[in-house]
């Protein structure tokens, strides 16, 4: 059925992937939610949330404010949050709940702004889309707030964050965001990495470092690869005869004949079964949608399917 | 301030009274700061029992989420815990849903489907299907007990014919509200219980999801006659879980859970005596004698409140001079342990807990026996600048001060599986004495 998950998890949410650009960046990260969200993101989402701090709040909502639509609460709330906190900018991070009762972020924005001179962000994930988009959303936003070309960058990475690559992860800096149209090189390391070159009109390299490691395993015959579309289109680059099946975005840019971006459990089921591969390399929280699979698996872990590192 | 954690002393909180408790210290005043020493509190899913584990309790159960797939996304931590593999289900809400409603229309399908599934890998099929809805459909104002009827139905024209589809609300907007997710699924769990004949030799003990651990409550009812004490984390089965239906009476040692209490006596007749976890060993003696003259039961607790003494003074002659501090992710009331750890002569540094009104009369207590005690709201926003070198505590309790306290002995006091009454203290003053001598070692 449509929408209905019996063995997976659902995967990382878009707003899980805003704040895993923004995590490392000084903010003062605000989940517009009710608690939930934020819990979800920090405690699940966000490997570094144990080691490292990183201000990251609910807007604590409850019932009444979502009804009564108490912007100006919210509002009060982060100033009163932002004069005690040590912060270079304010980031506002939606959910499902502002997405239900249609919340602006824009004004949300601008209200805020008017009583701070802290620079502000305002992302409308809603937990609903997955993970890469919201990446490229809040790396847009970064571009948008902070970009103004003054000097030059040698060259920034897009989209090697925890939630695709575990430890292998790359934070871009406001400094390298200001100067983003100016820099040597754009490297787009996954799809939220690709998406964001993109929509801002830089001219990028497609490259998983953290993928090219996958070339020491046996890879030899037709394989599936079932993870990000850069990690895939790596290997391919290197010789490796794939397809590529992602549950994440696919780009023209990327896409060849026999890949396919997924949905359900049953796609992903349906495609090792019927494709005769050799090989398939995804997480092994898959293995468990492919039980009569009779040919080789290479772990390939991806937290935002996972969870795990 | 930049850069300091916000607290107040005991002395100063009673000075301010409990109608004007700072909002630093209230919950739903400000931002929400997660520290991780909060998960369990902000994500519900995430560890203890939250509304999902909760929802699962009853035995022979499934859960399908039908919920955007952010709120169903920590629940593989879950799903990989004993006992909860092929147990939780997802239905996945998009954008669209939040404008049509669409996704309500395909539950009943999903329900067959889960119920199906489940058949097949279980070999029986569920005897009940809990549906977690989330904060969407609480605004949406969903009725869920139609949804369920209509699943329901489904089920039963699909050869289903005694499986039962129930709602489970995660509501984390009501979490101030009078019906809290936590009070509501407790209602949930215990509307599934159908009236039948009183067995004067049964109680339950409710409250709790896992069982209170075997202790002297169940010692002093069994010396009373009573020869079935169930609570819902024993029983075995659904049909099992049923008889609790047939209590004399049930013993509550949760306060969330007095809506279903009220619930079941106005349904199924079956009245309901509340005791508390505390460590006080004269509140513990107290709550004996009221509660053996409200059940008109005799109870002699003289023997073990005699242990419990034992064990305090135990842990004194090895550790006269011990100061604590104390988090609320324990399971305590980290105000009414600290009144009772310094009447036991021990010092109380810090308490990390927000002070709900109904815990201010033990911050009074405390401004008598300790006002310097210091208090910070685990919630609030500059906890994130927290800094343990003003701290002189020996040893902490509750996996929040550990969190804070880094290299301080720490027993979280957390488990599952709560020890009760003097059991409590003698269980927490060995688990003290044992953590101290490992970090002393």
């Amino acid at each position: 059925m449509k929408g209905l998950r019996k063995v997976l998890t659902p995967f990382a949410p878009d707003q899980s992937g805003a704040v895993s650009v923004l995590y490392n960046l000084g903010g003062l990260i605000v989940v517009i939610d009710a608690g939930g969200c934020t819990g979800n993101i920090c405690g699940f989402d966000e490997p570094r949330w144990q080691n490292s701090k990183s201000a990251i709040f609910s807007a604590g909502l409850r019932d009444m404010d979502a009804i009564l639509g108490r912007d100006e609460l919210l509002v009060k709330k982060t100033i009163d949050a932002a004069t005690r906190i040590d912060c270079n900018f304010i980031a506002l991070i939606g959910t499902p709940v502002p997405a239900t009762i249609g919340t602006d972020y824009r004004a949300l924005k601008r209200m805020i702004e008017n009583k701070t001179d802290i620079p502000v962000l305002s992302i409308a994930t809603n937990g609903m889309r997955l993970y890469d988009e919201g990446e490229a959303m809040a790396y847009k936003e970064l571009a948008d707030v902070f970009a103004d070309g003054s000097s030059s960058a040698a060259s920034v990475t897009l989209g090697q964050t925890p939630l695709t690559y575990g430890n292998s992860f790359v934070d871009v800096t406001i400094e390298q965001m200001r100067n983003i149209s100016n820099s040597g090189e754009v490297i787009a390391a996954s799809a939220s990495g690709l998406s964001a070159a993109m929509g801002l009109g830089l001219d990028h390299k497609i490259l998983s470092t953290p993928a090219l490691k996958y070339l020491n395993e046996d890879l030899s015959g037709k394989v599936l690869v079932c993870h990000d579309e850069v990690f895939g289109k790596t290997l391919r680059d290197n010789g490796v005869d794939l397809d590529i099946a992602t549950f994440f975005t696919l780009h023209d840019e990327i896409r060849k004949e026999g890949d396919k971006k997924i949905t359900e459990e049953d796609e992903f089921t349906a495609m090792v079964y019927s494709g005769g591969y050799d090989a398939v390399v995804a997480d092994k929280c898959l293995m468990d949608l492919i039980p009569e699979y009779e040919g080789r698996f290479i772990d390939a872990p991806c937290f935002a399917v996972s969870g795990r590192m | 301030m930049v850069g300091k954690a916000v607290s107040f002393t005991a002395a100063e909180l009673a000075g301010l009274g409990k109608d004007s408790i700072p909002p630093e210290l209230l919950s739903g005043q400000g931002l929400v700061y997660s520290s991780p020493a909060t998960l369990a509190y902000n994500s519900p899913g995430a560890e203890g029992f939250g509304v999902k584990r909760a929802g699962l309790s009853v035995p022979e159960s499934v859960m399908l989420i039908l919920a955007p797939g952010c709120c169903g996304r920590n629940t593989s931590l879950i799903s990989n815990m004993p006992g909860y593999k092929n147990r939780f289900f997802y239905l996945e809400m998009n954008e669209a849903d939040l404008v049509t409603g669409k996704h309500l229309s395909r539950v009943p399908e999903a329900v067959s489907e889960v119920c199906s599934f489940t058949r097949e890998i279980k070999g029986k099929a569920p005897r009940v299907v809990m549906i977690c809805i989330t904060c969407v459909d609480a605004l949406l104002g969903t009725d869920m007990e139609r949804v369920c009827r209509k699943a329901e139905e489904a089920l039963r024209q699909n050869g289903f014919s005694d499986t039962r589809v129930r709602p489970c609300y995660m509501y984390a907007l009501t979490r101030e509200g009078r019906r809290p997710p936590m009070v509501h699924v407790r209602q949930t769990l215990y509307s599934l219980l159908e009236p039948m004949d009183k067995d004067p030799g049964s109680v339950n003990i409710i409250g709790n999801f896992a069982p209170l651990a075997e202790g002297e409550l169940q010692k002093y009812l069994r010396k009373a006659g009573v020869r079935n004490i169930r609570q819902i984390g024993t029983c075995e089965s659904y049909d099992e879980f049923l008889k609790m239906a047939c209590a004399n009476f049930n013993i509550v040692t949760d306060a969330e859970v007095r809506a279903a209490c009220e619930d079941m006596n106005t349904v199924l007749n079956i009245p309901y005596i509340e005791l508390t976890r505390v460590h006080g060993i004269d509140k513990i003696s107290l709550q004996y004698q009221a509660f053996a003259s409200a059940a008109g039961i005799k109870i002699d607790d003289s023997e073990d409140k005699s242990l419990a003494l034992e064990a305090v003074e135990d842990l004194r002659r090895s550790y006269p001079d011990l100061t604590f501090n104390i988090g609320e992710s324990s399971n305590c009331n980290p105000f009414e342990l600290a009144v009772a750890l310094v009447r036991y002569g021990f010092k109380v540094g810090e308490i990390y807990s927000n002070v709900a009104p109904e815990r201010f009369v033990y911050v009074k207590q405390l401004a008598k026996l300790s006002p310097e005690t210091k208090i910070f709201s685990n919630m609030e926003p500059t906890m994130l600048y927290y800094d343990v070198s003003g701290s002189e505590a020996d040893i902490t309790i509750g996996k929040d001060a550990g969190y804070y306290c880094p290299g301080i002995p720490n027993i979280p006091w957390n488990s599952d599986i709560k020890p009760f009454g003097y059991q409590g203290v003698i269980d927490l003053m060995k688990a003290i004495k044992d953590a101290l001598k490992e970090g002393r070692s």
